[in-house]
């Protein structure tokens, strides 16, 4: 087991290495450079020179990376060109409010595709599974944009009952966390329907699955009641690979979130990607790829891990 | 299912029964999801590929005393805020959507193919080294290093195809690779091995040929997730070039106008994507339903 463990662990900080190099060389397949994008394609040659020694691209590459390396261990991520201010400081700022928005939509979409996915693994193959897997499929084939922009427009502009975007300062905000909470919902609506689309799905198959199993069968036989079946055994065990989607869809529901994040002009992680992105700030960008992948990463070995503990034959794999 | 299309429509009148076209609906009535989600792709594609032979209007023309107008007789779905015809532009955002999808998928589709194979017949310590590697790009949220190069490029259609192909293999290679792997401890692969069969020949005649259902199946679901993809970049602004379009540039431009609620701006382009992934999802569970009966 610890064997096992140390191994596990291993393999996760050579991908970390990996996926650092990879982040490395994104950055550096920038056509001119960045002192092009910092001032402009115009830019003299002596300008480009003097401003590449200030950002230390003057030196080879393998420098470079390794002093990348260097400052990484030490938990720097560089200046934002455009903000002038470090990178980690602007992460810390915005990640927050992503986290925060994340949470609330991954409990909504666990707790939503529980109860879905129960009633479509019971179902499975008659009229309610298959309403349930046309839902599924409508969520996941409409574009999360455009469900974050209907919702403004009939929630924000046409029946006024919600803010259509941002978020207030929980100090200066006149109800305070009540109109914070207000600026959340739309977002992790939007968040959580993209979550339920995919979790709910995988949910219903594990529970039909689940239920075509022997020991369902041994149960039934000596006389336990369906529900106690369904509730004491099934749900256990189908709940047991949602542990490892959850930590394999988290890059996936990003992605959503990042363009959810620029629709409701939500101050997040993805937003900030989106404006950096927009103004070819590197650092910026590559500091947020680097700590997703670096999430992502921890967050699968800790699935790994977690699921090793609920079934000790995981781990053997 | 227990009454299939056909026999509900040749019960009554009984004369259906036994002939050509009761055999081809029995067959479609089987395949409810499949057959429906052949015929919607076929429909948008012959939208987006003869569309414009039907309706030949100008997509970037500027009818400049029509700008902003809900559908009429002139202009059947209305024109945009400067006056360009919004069913030209949905023709021809849809089949640069598609020359940009397919071709995208496909190289997604091939490389995804190849590294998944390669991981799984070559040495041990070669599939040791893809596997980290894959892992690696399997953390990377694929959309956000889509942003960051097309913010960088600025590309055109051809460099969207090849971004596109290059951030979303990941997942296909693990699911080729672990597929493979179930499949080459086979009996009929392992009787290959002995008889001399090599490594290429093996994952030519054998797997892909029991694989090909699967990567069917993906590759349907990756012709969506391209089409998702190059909207979703499109409403950031980093998609296709204007005065061109894409279904997902023509969505952003509507929705940008969102206070005005120019539903004829919003809603064509929005249907058509929302078509578009439920057809190719719809074709891709079709076959994975009729998989799993024959087992």
């Amino acid at each position: 087991m610890i064997r096992m463990i140390t191994k596990r662990l291993l393999t996760s900080i050579l991908t970390l290495i990996i996926l650092v190099s990879v982040v490395f060389a994104m950055t550096h397949a920038t056509p001119g450079g960045p002192a092009f994008s910092i001032l402009g394609q115009k830019a003299t040659p002596a300008a480009v020179k003097a401003l590449n020694a200030r950002l230390g691209l003057n030196v080879p590459w393998w420098d470079q990376y390794f002093i990348w390396w260097w400052h990484l261990l030490q938990g720097r991520l560089g200046f934002s060109y455009l903000l002038n201010r470090p990178v980690t400081e602007l992460i810390a700022e915005y990640l927050g409010n992503t986290l925060l928005l994340y949470i609330g939509a991954i409990m909504l979409s666990v707790l939503l595709s529980i109860g879905i996915g129960l009633v479509q693994g019971v179902t499975w193959g008659r009229w309610p599974a298959r309403l349930i897997g046309a839902f599924q499929l409508a969520a996941y084939a409409l574009p999360t944009f455009f469900v974050g922009t209907m919702f403004i427009l009939y929630f924000g502009v046409e029946w006024q009952i919600l803010p259509t975007g941002g978020i207030t300062d929980l100090r200066i905000a006149h109800p305070g966390a009540l109109d914070y909470a207000r600026h959340l919902i739309l977002p992790i609506l939007t968040v959580g329907l993209l979550g339920v689309s995919g979790l709910s799905r995988y949910f219903g198959a594990s529970v039909h699955e689940e239920l075509n199993k022997d020991y369902v069968r041994t149960a039934l036989a000596k006389g336990l009641t369906f529900r106690a079946v369904l509730f004491g055994h099934v749900l256990r065990n189908a709940l047991r690979p949602l542990v490892t989607i959850l930590g394999l869809s988290f890059p996936g529901i990003f992605v959503g979130s990042v363009l959810v994040e620029s629709v409701f002009n939500y101050p997040g992680l993805g937003y900030l990607l989106w404006r950096s992105a927009l103004s070819q700030d590197y650092p910026v960008v590559s500091g947020i790829v680097l700590l997703l992948g670096v999430i992502t990463v921890v967050g699968n070995l800790l699935a790994d891990l977690v699921n090793g503990l609920l079934d000790p034959r995981e781990i053997y794999d | 299912m227990s009454l299939s299309l056909a026999e509900n429509m040749a019960a009554p009148g009984g004369a259906l029964r036994r002939g050509a076209t009761a055999r081809l609906l029995g067959w479609m009535g089987d395949r409810t999801m499949l057959v429906s989600g052949l015929v919607l792709m076929a429909l948008i594609l012959l939208f987006c590929f003869l569309g414009g032979l039907v309706y030949p209007a100008s997509p970037v023309a500027i009818h400049g005393h029509h700008a902003f107008q809900p559908p009429s007789g002139a202009f059947p779905l209305g024109t945009d805020q400067i006056g360009r015809d919004e069913l030209a532009r949905l023709i021809q955002g849809g089949f640069t959507t598609m020359v940009v999808a397919i071709p995208a998928a496909l190289l997604t589709f091939a490389i995804g193919l190849i590294y998944g194979l390669a991981s799984a017949l070559l040495p041990a310590w070669v599939d040791k080294v893809l596997m980290r590697v894959l892992d690696a790009f399997l953390a990377l949220p694929g959309l956000v290093v889509l942003i960051f190069f097309a913010s960088l490029l600025a590309p055109s259609n051809t460099e969207l195809i090849l971004l596109l192909g290059l951030t979303s293999w990941p997942g296909l290679a693990r699911l080729v690779r672990n597929e493979a792997i179930s499949q080459r401890g086979r009996d009929f692969v392992l009787a290959t091995r002995q008889f001399g069969g090599g490594t290429w020949y093996v994952a030519r005649v054998h797997l892909l040929r029991v694989m090909a259902p699967i990567l069917v199946v993906n590759f349907t679901f990756l012709l969506g997730d391209s089409v998702l993809a190059l909207s979703g970049l499109s409403f950031l602004g980093l998609g296709v070039k204007p005065p061109m379009t894409s279904w997902g540039g023509l969505l952003q431009t509507g929705l940008n106008l969102i206070a005005l609620n120019p539903w004829w701006m919003i809603f064509p382009s929005a249907i058509m994507i929302f078509a578009s992934i439920v057809a190719t999802n719809l074709i891709g569970q079709g076959i994975l339903a009729r998989l799993g009966e024959g087992r």
